[in-house]
């Protein structure tokens, strides 16, 4: 009996605990809840977004917004559907956070982004690369703070439109960002270069460990160009087949991120040369003092460069902050209002929330892989700054798909 | 198509083969002497690849780094498999099957979380040494060199298991325990310790086989689950616990998907499980003997 009043009373009291603090904690502070993957491959992506996040906010609350301070709390989706919804929706009910931010799965981000419509909380994609978060899904609720599939497609096709290549052959991960990815290339490298020929298209599973057969395949085929649209893990293993088949040195290859260094660095020297990348963020480029200072201060607080995560988390940080100091207001809907059409400070120079689809506008730059004595790994080189308005998709395009849905 | 490609292509596949083999051959041995379908056995795999990493970083990551880790590898593997016999396994033997499997697949995401534990969840990736690095040219078309060492490699795992399945009297006991467990006890002979050989051997192949991949591939979460299913459809088509099976089942995998690859290389995907539904349609018992 005695044991029973005891758990009942620790019940009760944690109960208190819980509730007290959260209805504190709302009433002062803004609140921004950050939902992302913390398990598995994918969260180191998801800590490095984090620490950039983190870092912009420790400079934003030393003067405050509006006189509060911003304060986050995590969830971890484990990369699921289910889990992600249901920390988003106890997030917001529970904890009362005025913002939601995440994640690294297009599929979580894309059911998150329903609840934050029905819910009327502005939620901000960090990492995720649908083009469909700010495209034909998109809506007032939905912010998108990273490059997505169909500017990373544009921004290839730019730069490949540029080359003599004109027999393409089309491969990647089978499954969403994969085919977005290489539909999005494809179709704008088309429109911008009407000669162009895709000899043939190769998809095989995510994961897929050997990819040799595909590669030597592929090689049989004698393409000009390659367009490989790969993300996580298969980026390791389409370099090291590169590198084991010598592919690089027959035929052109461009991949999204190549150039990345969270893909270089783990292959140490023996990343393959000469494979061309795009990327939206390196800490070694562009040196300007803004993207200096930030890899300073990021390296200060944790031993290691910022990788394209943190770049994101911290712009993501600083939007919503400027939008709030904008809007003068604490108010949802004078938030959005303000941060449509905001332009920010960055690293990578003056960065745009696009009014129309809620999508920043980011440059992207297109450079080779290469062996530089200073590194021991390969970096991004003769890079090329492709301006954020050639990569975004127009805005009536946007409407257009919107409307259709 | 060229005939060129066509014999890259086929040797590429075989190679992809050798490592389905050696991974396989070891969860189809463990299946047969000790009737446990091990669904760890991917994550042991796993833990070789990452062990290779380790050993092959302490070295200083050059040609020394791994061959020592090629070496030593498997090693760890066939420790963490001994302490886990001992430990865990060797009082479950009694059970019903769906029970080993609810527990092996426990034990898989328990050496799941534990490799996060230790190795954290970062992409790793070493090299191949000196000599094996590049590619050569077969016929005009360019075939990797690490490869080429893999299909040296296969078949000589394949001689190694024949060999201590037919000329040693441990591998002729473990035989024997596969047919009829009772009567090998009934002789006499410890089968508990059999069987603990007979586990530690199936892992240190997981541990071999992880460790020949781990140049090949990023080395990653993750990589349990991708070998796993392969490996039970391999096992399932070869015959239940027949290593000769499990080889055939590998080849079988590994050229159908290479092949698929070059002639219909949109569906690529589909061919290898094509060739498993095929052969469970014609043979549901598997393609040689099951010792089930």
């Amino acid at each position: 009996m005695k044991f029973r009043v005891g758990v009942a009373g620790i019940v009760a009291f944690l109960t208190l605990f819980v509730f007290s603090g959260g209805v504190y904690a709302g009433s002062k502070a803004i609140k921004v809840g950050i939902i992302d993957c913390y398990s598995g491959p994918p969260a180191v992506y998801a800590k490095d977004a984090l620490n950039g996040f983190k870092l912009a906010l420790e400079e934003i609350n030393k003067e405050g917004v509006l006189g509060r301070k911003i304060e986050f709390t995590t969830r971890d989706t484990k990369f699921k559907v289910d889990i992600g919804l249901s920390m988003a929706k106890e997030l917001i009910m529970r904890e009362g956070v005025d913002i939601l931010v995440g994640t690294i799965s297009s599929s979580v981000a894309l059911a998150v982004s329903d609840l934050a419509y029905k819910e009327k909380v502005p939620f901000f994609v960090w990492m995720a690369k649908s083009d469909r978060i700010t495209g034909e899904k998109g809506h007032r609720y939905v912010f998108s703070t990273t490059e997505n599939t169909a500017m990373a497609g544009r921004a290839m096709a730019v730069g490949l439109s540029k080359k003599p290549y004109i027999k393409y052959w089309i491969a990647g991960d089978d499954y969403e960002y994969g085919h977005a990815i290489g539909r999005a290339a494809w179709r704008n490298l088309k429109r911008l270069k009407p000669e162009v020929k895709k000899i043939g298209e190769s998809w095989w599973k995510v994961g897929e460990p050997d990819l040799i057969p595909y590669l030597t395949a592929i090689m049989s085929a004698e393409p000009d160009a390659v367009i490989f649209c790969t993300g996580g893990r298969s980026m390791t293993n389409v370099m090291k087949a590169i590198k084991a088949t010598g592919m690089a040195k027959k035929v052109a290859i461009c991949i999204h991120t190549a150039t990345d260094h969270a893909v270089l660095k783990p292959l140490g020297p023996e990343a393959p040369e000469g494979v061309m990348g795009t990327m939206d963020y390196h800490f070694y480029y562009p040196e300007t003092p803004e993207n200096k200072a930030f890899v300073k201060a990021f390296r200060a607080a944790y031993g290691e460069p910022p990788g394209f995560p943190a770049f994101h988390g911290w712009i993501t940080a600083k939007f919503i902050a400027a939008a709030y100091r904008k809007a003068g207001s604490v108010d949802t809907e004078k938030f959005i209002d303000a941060i449509e059409g905001l332009k920010i400070m960055s690293p990578v120079g003056e960065i745009e929330m696009r009014a129309c689809d809620h999508q920043v506008v980011l440059p992207m730059f297109l450079g080779v892989t290469k062996k530089v004595p200073q590194y021991n790994f390969l970096i991004s080189s003769n890079i090329v700054t492709i301006p954020g308005k050639d990569v975004m998709p127009p805005c009536e395009e946007i409407m257009k798909a919107r409307k259709g849905k | 198509m060229e005939w060129a490609s066509l014999c890259t292509q086929l040797l590429v596949g075989l190679s992809r083969s050798m490592i389905l083999f050696i991974v396989s051959a070891g969860m189809s041995f463990i299946l047969g002497v000790l009737r446990v379908p091990n669904v760890a056995h991917g994550s042991l795999y796993m833990i070789g690849a990452f062990s290779a990493f380790s050993i092959y970083t302490y070295f200083g990551m050059g040609s020394t780094g791994f061959w020592l880790a090629l070496l030593l590898a498997p090693v760890v593997v066939a420790v963490v498999g001994f302490v886990a016999e001992r430990l865990l396994f060797c009082h479950l033997y009694q059970r019903e099957h769906l029970m080993l499997l609810l527990f092996t697949f426990a034990l898989m995401l328990i050496l799941g979380d534990l490799v996060k534990m230790v190795w954290g969840p970062k992409y790793s990736s070493i090299m191949p040494p000196g000599g094996l690095k590049g590619s050569i040219s077969i016929l005009g078309s360019a075939f990797p060199r690490y490869n080429l060492f893999l299909l040296i490699i296969g078949p000589l795992v394949a001689v190694f298991l024949w060999l201590f399945t037919n000329r040693t009297k441990v591998g002729k006991i473990c035989r024997a325990a596969a047919v009829d467990r009772e009567m090998v006890g009934a002789l006499g002979i410890n089968v508990s310790w059999v069987f603990a050989a007979a586990f530690v051997l199936g892992c240190y192949l997981a541990g071999v086989a992880g460790a020949l991949v781990a140049p090949t591939v990023s080395i990653t979460l993750g990589m349990d689950h991708d070998i796993i299913i392969e490996a039970f459809l391999i096992v399932t088509i070869g015959g239940l616990g027949n290593i000769w099976g499990a080889l055939v089942g590998s080849l079988i995998f590994g050229v159908t998907q290479a092949l698929g690859v070059l002639f219909w290389p949109q569906f690529a995907i589909v061919f290898p499980y094509a060739a498993v539904v095929i052969v469970l349609l014609m043979r549901p018992k598997g393609l040689l003997k099951s010792v089930w």
